[in-house]
């Protein structure tokens, strides 16, 4: 209880920091009266003005800071400001961020899924019969895959797949785009593909030399001894205490997709976060950039703070260990 | 300092589990090079450290002919990678670009607007190459320092830097990079700056985890027992022994720098496009994936065997550094 307590309060300070420096770092390259001129740079200098005001640039720094945690709290995330002249429109920055969480998160389940579903049996297989050509063979085509970068995975993809061979759309920009996985597949697929190859990588080294420690333990030994079938042995003894650090490297990926998966879901042009925070970034949509910066990263803290409570729940030892503490 | 005489059994697990749950939380950015690095690696296998191997020699090979060819690319007998533009000619005599794929003249074929692809890449590998190097080194300098020295004070000061680290750590490492170089601009010396920033935390928790393994040990104590100063333990004593771990991650992080100078650049906040770098020219052939896909597909291979040669060597390099493995 006493180690939660701690991690608690460290979490509030590490999300403290967190915001206030995203707020900080957005108004040191915007500056007050930038910001605005650069969101909307054709706008009258009236609507400018009044933008200001509505926005409340004018206060003093902490008071903006305190307003706008309020406010973030509260989930307004602020509005994205567009058009020129007298005409100037805004949209809620949460309308658009709930438009686009959904492909998002569909493309990380996805690709953690197919990711661990093909690593899990071949770091099972390749601890059993480690050292064998099959093992050697999947270490080395591994150790090639993590050389090979996701986007050129998903330029390959789409030079074949995509464009030379017409199986699969190369570019997701459909309006509106389809939000249930059974009519968006076609266009999800190349994507998940690019995001998963370089994962099953990584998750079948990590389960396989965590299985090998884990196969040298005595229960397994008389599991074996007991005339226990192998598959079963390997499966439902051996896999779960070795399947802790694979769990932690997962639901921290998960994480790192989010912000991750940019640079594919510009090249299959998919409708995701990653994809609106390069736009905003590059419009210089500064507000927005600030909303989605501080969700990733609060997203992320969080995740965090869960894998690590789940990392002692999972594992006796831990939870005892620190139970004499 | 604590002092490092756990004697209970107890002690030792739960000082075991502590480290590894604190650092599971924190480890992510890391997973890259754990997962290159982790297990029985590649560079050894059916080999027991006589020689470099023939992978150790074809990776250094191969990064040595990189190397000499973007340092002689103005001396060599290639195009120019911008002002040089061959036409095609059609039947009527009239000038049509198009992107020719490969042939003897052209190795890696003509882009769209009549370039080699050959002489592209090469030029190219420059400013990859000194992307990659230069955020790196930067990167090593600055976080090589501040791991040390948290490594070796931990308590309050090492805390401290810990905690700024994990902060820096939470933004996702791509964005913060992507957020550096719009602000302050397109240039080949901004996208360096941006990912050397980037690529600090990484490298100073490694450092700092190495030196926090090696400061615990006796030839340390008995430095400090005679009377050196601080600075002298950590210079003469910690140093020399982190330093081939912080080679190997350098090596490999020179790799990820080259992969994100490309992902930056297809995000469209790379170097600007006139600027000839790896890559620059994948983006410059994504438009024309059905018909020319060798101008994409030409630098994705170079990055890949760049990509591969690099973690290779860092692999070698770790291992040969590992005490564990070492010939003892």
């Amino acid at each position: 209880m006493r180690m939660i307590f701690t991690k608690l309060v460290r979490l509030v300070v590490v999300l403290f920091v967190v915001t206030f420096l995203s707020f900080w770092f957005i108004k040191l390259i915007g500056g007050n009266n930038d910001l605005v001129a650069k969101m909307i740079p054709f706008a009258s200098i009236e609507e400018k003005e009044r933008v200001r005001e509505e926005i409340g640039l004018n206060k003093p720094f902490f008071v903006q800071y305190r307003n706008w945690i309020g406010n973030f709290v509260t989930g307004d995330l602020g509005q994205i400001y567009t058009g020129s002249g007298a005409n100037v429109a805004s949209v809620p920055v949460s309308e658009t961020i709930v438009k686009r969480l959904p492909v998002s998160l569909e493309l990380m389940l996805y690709a953690q899924l197919l990711a661990l579903a093909i690593a899990i049996p071949l770091g099972v297989f390749t601890a059993y019969r480690a050292g064998s050509k099959f093992d050697r063979g999947s270490n080395m085509a591994a150790f090639g895959l993590l050389a090979l970068p996701q986007f050129v995975v998903a330029l390959l993809l789409a030079t074949y797949v995509g464009a030379k061979w017409q199986l699969l759309p190369t570019q997701a920009n459909v309006d509106p785009f389809p939000l249930s996985p059974a009519d968006n597949w076609q266009y999800m697929l190349m994507p998940i593909i690019s995001l998963a190859l370089a994962q099953i990588a990584i998750y079948t080294r990590l389960l396989r030399s965590d299985m090998i420690a884990t196969l040298q333990e005595d229960f397994i030994t008389t599991a074996k001894a007991k005339g226990i079938p192998a598959k079963r042995v390997l499966f439902r003894h051996a896999l779960r205490p070795s399947s802790l650090t694979l769990l932690t490297v997962a639901g921290l990926n998960v994480g790192a997709l989010i912000g991750g998966a940019v640079v594919i879901e510009r090249i299959f042009q998919v409708p995701g976060i990653g994809g609106l925070l390069a736009a905003s970034i590059l419009s210089q949509q500064y507000l927005l950039t600030q909303s989605l910066v501080v969700l990733i990263a609060i997203f992320y803290i969080l995740l965090n703070f869960f894998v690590d409570i789940l990392y002692s729940v999972l594992d006796p030892r831990i939870r005892h260990a620190r139970a004499v503490a | 300092m604590p002092a490092p005489s756990h004697n209970s059994g107890d002690d030792i697990v739960q000082s075991l589990v502590a480290d590894k749950s604190h650092d599971s939380a924190v480890d992510e950015p890391m997973l890259y090079f754990a997962a290159v690095t982790d297990g029985p690696e590649i560079a050894n296998i059916g080999k027991k450290r006589k020689g470099l191997g023939v992978g150790a020699w074809l990776s250094i090979i191969w990064l040595a002919l990189l190397l000499t060819s973007s340092f002689a690319a103005p001396f060599l007998p290639i195009p120019d990678p911008i002002n040089d533009v061959e036409l095609p000619r059609s039947g009527g005599g009239k000038a049509v670009v198009i992107a020719t794929p490969p042939s003897l003249d052209h190795l890696f074929g003509l882009d769209g607007s009549g370039h080699d692809v050959l002489s592209r890449v090469i030029w190219g590998a420059r400013n990859s190459l000194l992307i990659g190097i230069v955020s790196v080194g930067l990167g090593l300098l600055v976080g090589g320092v501040l791991g040390n020295i948290a490594g070796y004070f931990k308590g309050k000061i090492g805390g401290f830097i810990g905690s700024v680290l994990d902060i820096l750590l939470a933004f996702p490492q791509l964005i913060l990079a992507l957020f550096v170089v719009t602000v302050l601009g397109h240039t080949v010396a901004n996208v360096t700056f941006a990912l050397a920033i980037v690529s600090t935390p990484v490298l100073a928790r490694i450092a700092r985890a190495s030196a926090l393994s090696w400061s615990e040990r006796e030839f340390v104590l008995a430095a400090r027992a005679q009377g050196a100063t601080h600075r002298r333990v950590i210079w003469r004593e910690v140093l020399p022994n982190v330093l081939p771990a912080m080679f190997s991650i350098a090596l490999l992080g020179i790799a990820v720098v080259i992969v994100a100078e490309a992902g930056l650049a297809i995000i469209g906040a790379g170097v600007k496009p006139e600027v000839v770098t790896w890559g620059n020219i994948i983006v410059g052939g994504q438009g024309e994936l059905r018909g020319a896909a060798h101008i994409v597909l030409a630098p994705s291979l170079i990055i890949f065997l760049t990509v591969l040669s690099l973690n290779f060597l860092g692999d070698v390099v770790r291992a040969r550094s590992d005490v564990r493995d070492s010939a003892l």
